[in-house]
This record gives C-alpha cells, structure tokens and sequence, in this order.
C-alpha cells in the first residue's frame, strides 16, 4: 500500500495550560476526499495550522508527503484559511496574479489562469475592481480561486462555504469537485454535513481534541446506530426489546434497531402487537444526525446562529 | 525558486505604492514647493539686484560733513553732493524740504554710523540714501587703499586650501569624515521618510488576515526582505524626486539663488571610513527592521503599532535633539 499523503501521528497541542487536541492520529490517503468535522474549538483548524506549520506541535509527527511542510517544497498545495483576507485596496486581477506568481506561475500564466477563473464565477467584470469594493461573498471566491490557482495536489479547505447563499454554495462545490477529479486530494472543514455525505470518501470527528470517529462516511454511520426506521402508524406504539423509539410524535415516530435486530422482525412485531402501520421506511443515519447525537444540540446551534452572521455571497 | 519569490514580492510591493496617485501627489509637493521658493528668490534677487545698483549710482541732491576724513569732494560731487560746515541748517533744510539728503560721516566709520538725513520718498526708495551714503564711503576707502587686491583681503575675500599630515600620511580632515557621514544621512532619510511606511506595510498581512495563505506560499524572511527592499526603492525614487529641482537649481540658477560654491575635490573616499559608515548604515538598518518586525509580532492593527512605533523614533532622534539643546 503506497504512503499516505498526510501522516499525522500522536499530535498534541497546548496554548499555555490549555490542551487543545490529545494525542490525534490520521492518514490521509493521496487522491481522497477527507472531511474533518468537529463543533467550534474541536481542534479542526489548530491541526491544520500545525501541518502546514503555522503553529509549532508541542509533541507529534505531522507529515505531508512524507515530512514537515516547507513553503513550495514538495507537493503543490492550496490552503484556503479560516480567516479569509486579501490585500483589500489592490484590484482583484492583481491580487491573483500576485499569489499565482508566488505559487509558481509566470504573469502571464497567472493572468490567465486568473481570467478564465473570473470568468467561471461570474467575476469577470470586477478583474480591474479593487478587492474592498466586493461583497463578502465575491471575495471569498476570489480566495478560492487564488487558492487553487496552482492546481494544487494538496488541497486544505477550512469551512470553503462559510457564509454561501445555496446557489454559489453549489458553484463553488462544483469547483471543489473539479479538483478533486482532476486528482487532488483534498482535505475539507466544513459544518455542512450534505458537502461531506457527496464529496467526502472518509471523515474524522474531532470532540475536544480527540477523535470521536474516523473512517468512511458507513463506518461512522455504523458506530453511531446505523439504520433508522421511519414510521407512520396508527395507536399506541408499544414498548419492544427490539427496537428503541428515538423520535415520537403523534402518529410518526423513528426507531433505532436494537445490535442484530432485523429490519422486518420488527415490521412483524409492531404488527402482530396491533399497531397500524401505514408506512415503514428504512434508512442509513444521516451525518448530521450523527453530529446532533455526538455534539449536542447547542453546539449545532452555535454553528448555525454564526453562519446566519455571515456575509452572504453575491 | 526563493528569487523569483523574492523578485515577486518586490515588484508587487514596489509597483502597487508607485501606482496610487496619493503618492504622486505627496511626492511631487515637496519638489513643487522648492521650485516655488526657488523661483520667488530668483525673482525677488533680480528686482532687488537692480533696486541696489539703481539706488547706489543714483544721484542725489545733497550736502554732508565729514568728520573722518576719507571723502573727498570730488569722490561726493560724483554722487551730486557737497560739503557743508552747518550740519544743523543741512537738517533743517531737508526737514523743510529744499534739500534731498544730508549725510554726516562720523570721526570713525568703523565703530560709528553714518547719520542719514532725507526727504521722504516712500518706503522702498528711502533706502537708496543709506546705499548712496555706505557706496560713498567705500569708495573713498577703496581710493585710500589705492590697490583692489588689498580691499578685496580687507572684505575677508580669501581662500585657503588645507593639506594635514598624520603620522607621516596625508590626513583627509573634514573631507574624510564627510563621505561616510553621507551613510548617516541616507539612514535617518530612510527612517524618517519610510518609517510609518516600513510598518503599516509590514503589518498589513496580519491586518489584512493574508498571513495564513502568504506563510504556506513563501518563507516569511523572503516577504521581509522583499517588502524592505521594496520600500528602499521607493525611497530612491522619492530622494530623486526630491532632488531635482535642488540639483537643477544648483547646476543652473546657482548664482541667482546665492548658493554656496561647494567644492567637491576636498573630499576624500577612502576605504576604511567608508567601509564602517556602509556597516553602520547596513546594522542600523537591519536593527531598525528588527524593531518592526518585533513591534508587528505583537500588535494587531497599524494605530496601535504606531503608538508603539512612535517613542522609538524619538530614541534614534535623541542624539541631534540633546546637541540641538546643548
């Protein structure tokens, strides 16, 4: 099996006496698409930091490619940061050209790299605008159009939809899943667990500096309860050692099999207990159900209640 | 890989301060207003030039009396006046208005005045009798002497050219020590000029929140170096800017502005000043940098590096504010 791109092993992080993240450890595999999850202050963007070494571990191995990051030696890599920003009083044409001549480019490669970009998210006209005339939205585009201006063979998106009306959201997703078909592997923070469910091949749950879960999206439906059975009814649902009712409402409710309990033992049990089913639908738990369950129903509205402060983009 | 990083930063930091018009407009002041300056002395020297060659051979009606013995009657019949005896009925005359001028040329010019005596004629060409009474006066002088040499050494006209020895060598004196302070100069231009510049620049990433994406793109020492240097060319540009006009003034209008006539074949550029004035202009330098990128670590925005900025820049004043007091 061929070395993983990004190696993270035993890593630790205090700030002060604060222990941000204990003792985390992942691959990253070349060519997949990783999704990173976790609430706020998880350790999501502190591990990101200290692999592109922005922060200084304070113990463990953190690898791209296998060793440290240096700045433009090895892999070509694209990081779109948490904390967005460009240089806010030079025109957008110019901000990019500049990023993709430090990444590599020529001027005249960059230029027209940067055109074609503008171009696909609907910017063209704004080349020569400076960058503090743009709404938030439209700056945040120009971030990941200079972060992929390389064609990165690494790319780090920290929250890359943050603050995204639907329409750009899936714009800039169909642009994320280019790279990722062109062969880049791509490692994605996000809060939108339907970005994860369609682009991401595996996942990492950070709670407080550890990882709660980590494989593929099945995996981690697995360990958090796996199928979960919709049901219309009729009468009162009756208490069963094979099944726990994890939602009930009048005449719906959501059951969660009990471990090596089948699906129809269950249809024939509420059925021969009297109740009238009039609908019975299986499915895989979502992701965010998941996350509910492991972060609680603040943390979700915490994260919610920040996205809606947001700038939304143009 | 690294230079072509570094010839990156350096045109976009470069170009995108050349650019704004803001710098245009502050750069060019300054030149504008010694062309202005300039072009009023010009002015005001050629009208002024012609008022004292106007007002010294101007002829006056006038009488005097001299106690000294220098001015012959024949030297102040040139400039229309003759000797009287009655100083007192001379200034009633000019205070009733029937003479011009009287002058009284006392016992020892050197230690007393010539007392003026005249009608009024206004307030600029009221000046021509004192001009008329001192061009008497030194004219007689100059007679006296009989030799333009000897006035020339008596007004402190002279040259002299130094040569000093030290330990058996030709010692440059003043002009030795003057190439390598010219290290000085370009030091404190550069702080004072570019100072506020050095940091706003240095801090922007931090307050643009670009230090994330620019730290995984190039090595940070690279960034410094090339916004340093950036900065120091925009400085060359400035200087030169600043500098035309006086250059030009001095090559072409040296005359009409009095400028002194500086002679640049004293100075002497030898090796092991200089040599010491470029180390101390690079280590200032790299200090002074130094100081940026530390007070840049740990402050947020631009206002508070400045406030942080600003007691540093009276510490590296200090030397020439105490000689100033001294």
């Amino acid at each position: 099996m061929s070395e993983p791109l990004v190696h993270i092993r035993n890593f630790r992080m205090d700030f002060g006496s604060q222990t941000v993240v204990r003792d985390l450890s992942f691959d990253v595999n070349a060519g997949e698409t990783f999704g990173f999850l976790g609430s706020n202050g998880s350790g999501k963007t502190t591990t990101l930091r200290a692999l592109l070494g922005i922060y200084q571990a304070t113990a463990g191995t953190l690898h791209i490619a296998g060793k440290a990051f240096e700045p433009r030696d090895g892999v070509r890599l694209g990081y779109l940061p948490e904390e967005r920003g460009l240089y806010k009083k030079e025109s957008v044409l110019d901000v990019m050209v500049y990023f993709g001549m430090l990444k590599g480019l020529s001027r005249q490669g960059a230029t027209s790299r940067s055109l074609a970009y503008l171009e696909r998210v609907s910017l063209a006209a704004k080349a020569s605008t400076r960058v503090d005339k743009l709404s938030g939205g439209q700056q945040q585009k120009i971030q990941l159009g200079v972060t992929i201006m390389n064609d990165p063979e690494l790319l780090i998106l920290d929250e890359p939809t943050q603050g995204f009306d639907p329409v750009n959201r899936r714009l800039l997703m169909d642009i994320i899943e280019d790279q990722k078909r062109s062969g880049a592997t791509v490692i994605m923070v996000t809060h939108q667990m339907e970005e994860v469910e369609r682009l991401c091949d595996r996942v990492i749950l950070l709670k407080d500096g550890v990882a709660e879960a980590y494989g593929t999206i099945e995996d981690v439906q697995d360990l958090y309860g796996g199928t979960i059975i919709r049901l219309h009814h009729s009468g009162t649902l009756p208490a069963s050692d094979l099944y726990d009712v994890t939602m009930a409402e009048h005449d719906y409710a959501e059951l969660t099999p009990k471990a090596g309990t089948d699906e129809t033992d269950i249809l024939r049990d509420l059925v021969h207990q009297g109740v009238e089913v009039r609908s019975f639908t299986t499915a895989r738990t979502s992701l965010e159900e998941i996350f509910i369950k492991v972060y609680g129903e603040q943390d979700l509205g915490e994260n919610t209640l920040s996205e809606q402060n947001l700038p939304v983009g143009a | 890989m690294a230079s072509h990083n570094l010839k990156t930063v350096i045109g976009f930091e470069f170009f995108r301060i050349i650019k704004k018009r803001r710098f245009w407009v502050t750069t060019l002041a300054i030149p504008a207003a010694v062309a202005i300056v300039f072009g009023l002395v010009i002015i005001s020297g050629n009208s002024s030039s012609t008022t004292a060659d106007a007002q010294k051979n101007a002829r006056l009606a006038f009488q005097y009396t001299d106690a000294s013995g220098l001015v012959t009657d024949a030297l102040a019949g040139t400039f229309g006046g003759t000797r009287t005896s009655d100083n007192a009925e001379a200034i009633a005359a000019v205070r009733a208005g029937t003479l011009e001028a009287y002058f009284a040329f006392p016992a020892d010019p050197a230690k007393q005045p010539i007392r003026v005596y005249g009608t009024d004629k206004g307030v600029f060409d009221n000046g021509r009798y004192e001009a008329v009474a001192t061009q008497i006066l030194v004219s007689a002088a100059q007679q006296k002497i009989d030799s333009p040499q000897l006035t020339a050494v008596t007004q402190g006209k002279v040259k002299t050219k130094s040569q000093t020895y030290k330990d058996g060598q030709v010692s440059g004196g003043i002009g030795v020590v003057i190439p390598p302070l010219l290290f000085l100069v370009i030091f404190y231009l550069c702080i004072i000029m570019l100072g506020n510049q050095m940091l706003s620049t240095t801090l922007e990433e931090k307050e643009n929140r670009v230090t994330e994406m620019i730290l995984t793109t190039l090595n940070p020492t690279t960034l410094i170096i090339g916004k340093v240097t950036a900065l120091f060319m925009v400085g060359l540009v400035q200087m030169t800017v600043f500098a035309l006009p006086v250059v030009t003034g001095y090559v072409f209008f040296r005359s009409k502005l009095s400028l002194p006539d500086v002679d640049l074949s004293t100075l002497s550029l030898q090796p092991g000043p200089m040599i010491v004035g470029a180390l101390l202009l690079a280590g200032g330098f790299l200090l002074f940098t130094g100081t940026l990128v530390a007070i840049v670590e740990v402050v947020p925005t631009v206002k508070e590096a400045g406030t942080a900025f600003a007691p540093r820049m009276n510490m590296l004043l200090l030397p020439f504010e105490v000689a100033c007091l001294s």
